[in-house]
């Protein structure tokens, strides 16, 4: 098949369409409705509900933190309440840039670039966040073992160790397939942005 | 009233670029559909701020490339979802065998282009000419013209291996 045949069927095609106006004022206007409010619906993305869940746990620990009584305890408080809020906060700023692209006045060019650049921000943030998560864990497991249960888990390092371990093998998991998919996405990605600059 | 009715009568008129478009970005029929209904959103969006500087099918071609842009990999093939080929041969109904199977090739071929190349490829399959795909793209007119050549090949070795 030459390329002269592909560019006749996709006349052919053309014209065929042409003949066919299968739309209404009213389905056209009923799409551009029922659209605008999808849009609204859309919050409940894994990114939004994640974003929910590490500032409940955030504000679990704040209003908790009387109950972590030494040095250590009170630390590990603060810097799982800090990665529970900075890290949402990355996550979907990087998220909105994405969904804020200007498509009506950038050229298919700078759009390409753009969201290219996002998309590679995003995956990077969402890359490092699953490495930070380890020290997230190292915070979080005594902060929220001593305010559930009233235990300081360094004064028991087995427990410790052993439940930092499982979680840990957890993460390593996510890690190593986040890290491959991270792969895959950002060669393709930066040859793009090489090729267009 | 009369700005929908305005904007009703222009998305009718092209309906068929936007089925091409669409039809380029998306491999089944659910995809292009929710594609469609994207691009027809940001339209409307977009409608007042159409001031007549450039052709209102370039317009058209900038918001629909760009929207697919970012629609790019958030869609999943659903396991009831028709294959694009499919899809378009419903659409087009012709019961003209030949027509259909070039068709199926067409996009067999397209599918294989990386995102910028199917831009590009769109634009050169509309008749556009590399200014207007300039205008459109925001790359150079020579740029255009090396990439279009690349794409020429790269659909050439392709073809002989098909």
């Amino acid at each position: 098949m030459e390329l002269e045949e592909l560019q006749s069927a996709w006349t052919q095609m053309s014209h065929q369409l042409e003949k066919q106006k299968e739309l209404t004022n009213e389905i056209i206007m009923e799409m551009t409705k029922e659209k605008y409010r999808t849009k609204f619906k859309a919050i409940t993305n894994f990114e939004k509900a994640g974003a929910l869940v590490c500032i409940a746990s955030a504000l679990f620990i704040f209003f908790n933190i009387p109950k972590l009584d030494t040095w250590y305890l009170l630390a590990c408080g603060l810097i799982a309440i800090v990665f529970s809020i900075v890290l949402p906060i990355l996550v979907l700023g990087s998220l909105k840039k994405i969904q804020c692209l200007d498509i009506v006045n950038l050229s298919y060019k700078d759009a390409l670039l753009e969201y290219t650049k996002s998309k590679t921000k995003l995956l990077k943030i969402q890359r490092y966040g699953i490495y930070a998560s380890f020290i997230y864990l190292m915070a979080f497991l005594p902060a929220i073992a001593k305010i559930l249960n009233g235990k300081d888990l360094f004064l028991e390092p087995s427990t410790l160790l052993w439940k930092t371990i499982v979680m840990a093998v957890f993460l390593l998991i996510i890690a190593r397939w986040g890290y491959g998919h991270y792969k895959r996405v950002t060669s393709s990605a930066e040859q793009l942005i090489k090729d267009l600059e | 009233m009369a700005k929908e009715i305005a904007f009703a009568a222009l998305v009718r008129e092209h309906q068929g670029l936007l089925f091409k478009v669409t039809s380029i970005y998306t491999d089944n029929e659910t995809d292009r559909e929710d594609l469609f209904q994207e691009v027809v959103y940001q339209l409307w969006r977009s409608f007042d701020s159409f001031r007549n500087e450039s052709k209102i099918s370039t317009w058209i071609y900038r918001v629909a490339m760009n929207t697919a842009i970012t629609q790019l990999k958030k869609r999943k093939r659903r396991p009831d979802a028709i294959p694009i080929s499919e899809s378009i041969l419903i659409h087009s109904e012709s019961g003209d065998e030949d027509f259909e199977e070039r068709l199926r090739m067409l996009y067999k071929h397209i599918e294989r282009l990386d995102v910028l190349e199917k831009g590009l490829m769109l634009l050169l399959l509309e008749g556009k000419g590399y200014k207007e795909i300039a205008e459109i793209t925001g790359l150079s007119e020579s740029n255009v013209g090396t990439r279009i050549s690349r794409i020429k090949k790269k659909l050439k070795t392709n073809m002989i291996k098909s």
